[in-house]
């Protein structure tokens, strides 16, 4: 029996990204447009998904709200006065109206308002976030490079070791072992993290974020190693480093100028693709340091049956997700065919 | 080599890519060896796993005057605040996660190897539908998904089995995709048409067995990570409720005795850390083999 070609199995996976986007404007504005359409496409499917998932739950949200030995006359009368007596598509309709016009809804146990909750969350997420995500592709910068440059050293093993390491102590485990370390033992940082703002106050905000941005920087550093060795492992082994060697460019300029230049355009789409990842890494890790951010808004919402708060939340992450996603292919179709010299 | 790298990122392998350079690392024998023990520590664990039931009585009962206690020879992981043996229940803890990885990729393969063979070999518009709707289930984080799916069906062990094995769908679906495409308008398959083989033959007997081994080498990635999100859900107390161990719900009651007790929180944790390496060493194993047995 004839097998599959290696070759074969990649053009298949290819997205199709036509190189001579760039030659021909009409061809990146069509791609561009299709593109806006499918996110288009993919946000109102997601929504109706997202919308409809409060019907699926055990009781629907009438006895989410009243309790399950609430009279059928309270019933009726909730359920009048939330909508839920229209048809759906009308109630969609109206939901989505009330989403475009910024409002998510109200949370079932406080209240409060689902946007003023995330206004609430979204910085404080941001701030773990961005911080872990600078730091683990630093990581992920040095310790890839060094096991691309030298493939059969001790150094590559042991960089192997950490990315096969950074999966199988998930963050939750490793920030137990953390707090132990850190805060039982040696009383350094606090074991459960609030949001301090780091502009206003540096120094305290640098100390209770400590812990949560180790272990997630831990998870997406070891990552981006892989990536980061991967994408550098096969820009060495292009014809201009050979040439660029051969004139006699110093080492370090070949690999700093040439390779991981060359390396970025892919590391920083994987990047960009791979924010889902640490999304879901961030939410793990803020419930182990009880971190007020939209991962421990999620799992309360989850927790306590709040189906609109979770609504809201899963909606602005799927939208964001999407978007980022979308940014990333276009730069990367944007950029494909070549990679400017400055 | 960089194309692949974009669908690794694209969530291929469920956003969490292979060593890729693969050609590059240690020697094969020492791979090997590191390969047996892999395998022979998942073969421990699934024995200790059968046999578990037979110590229930010591994972389940409680000795309240023991709580607590340091590793000794009679406890050899100490005991937990309610004073039940670690060690037993941390063995007994694999059962969920064994359970769970092997159900949960069942699931994936079940949903999602229809769905990709359907969109590759059905066509444009059912394959445009289906692969948007793969592209929405992969929109949102893994674990945030599995939370969803768990706020609507209720906490539990198989609505976490149902939660983790829906986040499998689309790599599967998306990989067996690929392969049909692949395949589809080979010599081969075109000769088989001409002898008259009917569209089920052709992508059953002909076209499936082609694409089958990155697939398997899917399903042992697919298992690493359901063991991963099981004791993540376990651990946020969105799983198997108590009082049946599991490694994620002993790490999370650990934590809060970490000063008194901090053995608690460590043997299960080591436990699934050890679980999930063999479980990624076997699965490296079968995506080399998936490259090789292609060339």
């Amino acid at each position: 029996m004839q097998r599959r070609g290696p070759d074969d199995e990649k053009a298949a996976l290819r997205q199709p990204m036509p190189t001579e986007l760039l030659l021909r404007p009409n061809r990146m504005r069509r791609y561009l447009l299709q593109r806006l359409v499918q996110l288009i496409v993919l946000l109102l499917v997601g929504s109706v998904v997202d919308w409809y998932l409060i019907y699926l739950t055990p009781g629907s949200p009438v006895y989410a709200l009243l309790g399950t030995n609430a009279s059928p006359s309270q019933v009726r009368v909730l359920k009048r006065s939330l909508g839920l007596d229209k048809p759906l598509p009308v109630q969609y309709v109206t939901w989505l109206n009330h989403v475009l016009h910024g409002n998510l809804g109200s949370s079932f146990i406080s209240g409060l308002q689902t946007t003023t909750l995330l206004a609430q969350r979204v910085p404080a997420s941001l701030q773990l976030v961005i911080a872990s995500f600078v730091l683990g592709l630093l990581v992920a910068l040095v310790l890839g490079s060094l096991a691309a440059i030298r493939p059969r050293s001790v150094v590559s093993t042991l960089v192997s070791a950490y990315s096969s390491l950074s999966l199988s102590l998930p963050t939750f485990w490793l920030g137990i072992i953390l707090i132990l370390i850190f805060s039982v033992r040696l009383h350094l940082f606090p074991g459960s993290s609030t949001y301090i703002p780091i502009w206003q106050h540096p120094m305290s905000g640098l100390k209770a974020m400590t812990l949560p941005v180790a272990s997630l920087t831990f998870y997406i550093g070891g990552i981006m190693t892989r990536f980061v060795r991967a994408a550098l492992t096969d820009a060495l082994q292009e014809d201009y480093i050979r040439t660029a060697r051969s004139i006699g460019v110093p080492n370090y300029l070949v690999i700093i100028k040439h390779a991981l230049r060359n390396a970025m355009l892919p590391i920083v789409t994987v990047t960009g693709l791979q924010f889902g990842t640490f999304v879901g890494g961030t939410v793990i890790t803020e419930s182990v340091f009880q971190y007020p951010g939209i991962g421990t808004l999620i799992l309360a919402s989850v927790q306590q049956h709040d189906y609109a708060v979770l609504q809201g939340t899963v909606l602005l992450l799927v939208a964001v997700v999407a978007v980022v996603n979308l940014v990333v292919d276009l730069t990367y179709a944007y950029l494909n065919p070549r990679i400017r010299y400055g | 080599m960089v194309d692949t790298l974009i669908d690794e990122g694209r969530g291929l392998t469920w956003g969490v890519p292979h060593d890729l350079s693969t050609p590059r690392r240690a020697p094969r024998i020492a791979r090997s060896v590191t390969f047996f023990i892999a395998v022979g520590v998942l073969a421990l664990f699934v024995i200790l796993a059968f046999i578990a039931p037979l110590f229930s009585n010591v994972v389940y009962t409680q000795h309240l005057g023991e709580a607590l206690q340091a590793p000794s020879l009679a406890h050899p992981f100490g005991t937990d605040e309610l004073g039940r043996d670690i060690l037993a229940r941390t063995i007994y803890g694999s059962r969920v996660s064994l359970l769970t990885a092997s159900l949960a990729t069942l699931i994936a393969l079940a949903a999602g190897l229809p769905i990709g063979l359907a969109a590759g070999f059905l066509g444009r518009r059912l394959d445009a539908v289906l692969m948007r709707s793969m592209d929405l289930l992969l929109a949102v984080p893994a674990i945030v998904l599995a939370m969803t799916v768990i706020a609507v069906l209720g906490t539990g062990t198989f609505s976490a089995i149902y939660a983790i094995g829906i986040i499998g769908v689309p790599s599967i679906a998306r990989l067996s995709r690929a392969g049909v495409l692949a395949e589809r308008d080979r010599d081969y398959v075109l000769g088989t048409r001409a002898l008259g083989a009917g569209r089920a033959h052709i992508l059953f007997r002909t076209i499936l067995p082609n694409i089958s081994s990155p697939i398997i080498a899917q399903m042992a990635v697919l298992a690493e990570l359901a063991v991963l999100i099981q004791a993540a859900l376990s651990f946020l107390g969105l799983g198997t409720p108590p009082p049946t161990p599991t490694w994620g719900q002993m790490l999370s009651s650990g934590q809060s005795y970490l000063a008194q007790a901090p053995w608690y929180g460590l043997f299960p944790g080591v436990i699934l850390t050890i679980t999930v390496l063999s479980l990624d060493i076997a699965a490296r194993r079968a995506d080399t083999n998936a490259a090789k047995g292609a060339g």
